[in-house]
């Protein structure tokens, strides 16, 4: 593959979230949930965090991993991370990434600066794939997704190294 | 880690069970059946194969994403008094599973001849490769994974395998060297789909479908069915296959921490059979050197790699070394693997057929013998599926 960007034009970068996706029904999402799409909307990132340990944890869940405590807060963490692990979807499985051929995309897990092994998946924005990289530096955005406005999705922006 | 308060060498399964035939149907791309048909023809070919009658199964495991229910067979095979009936979670993890299930309900006497099976239209139904699913999600892991387009097995794995390339070196290479292997495996199998013999550079240069998993690391998506009856070492003495006991030694299962949404791993190069691995070992106070060959879960051809390492058949790291050129893999290497072909190249049939080939290889009658070498222990195992099991197989 390094051979081949090498030589090789590269891909498109993505420019924005990927279309007619299925999204999050915020009806139906459940309450210990609701903290992370209530903080995208309002341009966060907030990840939730045992009230008794200080533990971050992404899934949420209704109870801490850590302590058992049930007691938690929603936290705006800095967005700031870097590509923990990824890849590069070049065939399509949903008929709207293939209607709209909507690939190459990437999915990427971002591992947070607070916490070793706190990790979101996402997509990284305005990079081509082939320079896509494991521990590569990267900032949150957010944007709204045309499908439905009670949905905002974080997605990466490459960011300075640290 | 929580305090065990199982002795770690507690194994109440040992030799209680044995598995007296295996039974499937054809492996096709449209079966032109229903799930129910399969299952009953699955289930008959296995009972043949035993030369017990299906009326006389009284046990039955099944996996939880089976259509076919309990109250179905006992319908269509004849069942007079099913007494002991399971399902085993998730696809993968459940093969090994089942049996270790069904040698568990044969050691406590819950039942005398006990069924498992997998029966699915993988292909002309649902099949499990495509997004699907509601147009919205009611939240959990999906919720945090779809919108981004992670929607799909190979998005989830494909995540683990960069992972674990990055932190031990193994290339796209090394996972094509499995897949010659398996395929060559399958050439041998009149039952294997795919047959046509690939090399190194047609892996190479096969469709790049998730980066990095080529088309060629991908397994099957076929219809099919496939079953095993087990009983006691006692009956097992007085049928067809009286000559040849295949006993089950250890079973385990494992979760390992946090795999909901499989790639929320603390450690994501590392597999949750690593915890599984270690209470087989210790409960057959066996290890990987021990075994004659290793059936394992190919979903994704990397997962050989995996498998390898985590069951200990080589250090971390360096499976790749062991896979490279595929000598060692072979079935007339060092370490074969599955001598079927394997979900990649014989069926995907969420891996009850790897079960079925353990006892071929203790049978000798593989298509794929090893000729180097008498098989009288074979592993049947899973890594990273969403949980795994393992079983050890012997010859009695």
């Amino acid at each position: 593959m390094t051979q081949q960007s090498e030589t090789a034009a590269k891909s498109p970068p993505m420019t924005a979230p990927l279309e007619g996706v299925p999204l999050p029904d915020m009806e139906r999402v459940p309450d210990y949930e609701r903290g992370f799409w209530e903080g995208t909307r309002n341009g966060e990132l907030r990840i939730q965090r045992c009230a008794d340990c200080g533990r971050f944890r992404h899934l949420p869940t209704p109870m801490c991993p850590e302590c058992s405590s049930l007691q938690y807060s929603w936290t705006q963490v800095s967005g700031r991370g870097f590509v923990y692990s990824f890849v590069i979807v070049r065939h399509p499985v949903h008929p709207a990434i293939r209607e709209r051929e909507q690939t190459p995309y990437n999915i990427c897990m971002i591992e947070l600066e607070e916490q070793e092994g706190l990790r979101v998946c996402s997509n990284i924005l305005q990079v081509a794939p082939e320079d896509i990289g494991i521990g590569m530096p990267v900032q949150v955005t957010f944007m709204p997704v045309a499908d439905d406005p009670e949905v905002t999705l974080p997605v990466f922006l490459p960011a300075p190294q640290q | 880690m929580p305090p065990n308060i199982i002795p770690a060498d507690t194994n109440g399964i040992r030799d209680k069970a044995a598995i007296v035939g295996i039974g499937e149907t054809e492996f096709s791309w449209d079966s032109g059946r229903s799930e129910l048909q399969l299952a009953s023809e699955a289930i008959k070919a296995a009972c043949d194969d035993a030369g017990i009658a299906p009326q006389d199964i009284d046990g039955l495991i099944r996996y939880d994403m089976e259509s076919n229910h309990e109250t179905l067979l006992t319908q269509s095979l004849g069942i007079k008094n099913l007494r002991h009936w399971e399902s085993v979670s998730y696809g993968g993890g459940a093969g090994n599973a089942t049996v270790g299930h069904a040698a568990a309900a044969i050691a406590a006497g819950y039942a005398n001849y006990v069924v498992c099976f997998r029966a699915a239209n993988l292909r002309s139904g649902v099949r499990l490769g495509r997004a699907r699913g509601p147009e919205r999600i009611a939240g959990g892991a999906d919720s945090f994974a779809v919108p981004w387009g992670s929607m799909a097995p190979a998005h989830r794995f494909g995540m683990f395998v960069r992972r674990y390339m990055h932190e031990y070196g193994a290339t796209s290479r090394h996972f094509g060297w499995v897949a010659v292997t398996l395929r060559e495996h399958a050439s041998r199998n009149p039952r294997a789909l795919r047959r046509e013999p690939i090399t190194i550079d047609d892996h190479q240069n096969s469709r790049m479908v998730v980066d990095p998993l080529h088309v060629l690391d991908f397994c099957q998506e076929n219809d099919g069915a496939a079953a095993v009856v087990m009983t006691t070492p006692e009956r097992a003495r007085e049928l067809r296959h009286s000559d040849t006991l295949t006993l089950v030694e250890a079973a385990a299962q494992g979760s390992g921490p946090r795999n909901d949404g499989i790639v929320y791993r603390p450690d994501l190069a590392a597999a949750e059979s690593e915890h599984t691995a270690r209470d087989l070992w210790a409960r057959a106070r066996l290890s990987a050197s021990d075994m004659d060959a290793m059936m394992f879960y190919d979903h994704f051809t990397p997962f050989c790699l995996i498998n390898l390492e985590t069951y200990g058949f080589v250090p971390r790291g360096e499976a790749k070394d062991f896979v490279d050129g595929g000598a060692n893999i072979r079935f007339d290497g060092m370490l074969p693997v599955n001598t079927h072909g394997g979900n990649h190249s014989e069926a995907y049939i969420h891996g009850l057929t790897h079960v079925q080939e353990a006892v071929r290889l203790i049978r000798g009658d593989s298509t794929a013998q090893p000729p180097q070498k008498a098989i009288n222990r074979v592993l049947s195992c899973s890594s990273v599926a969403q949980l795994s099991g393992a079983v050890i197989i012997r010859r009695g």
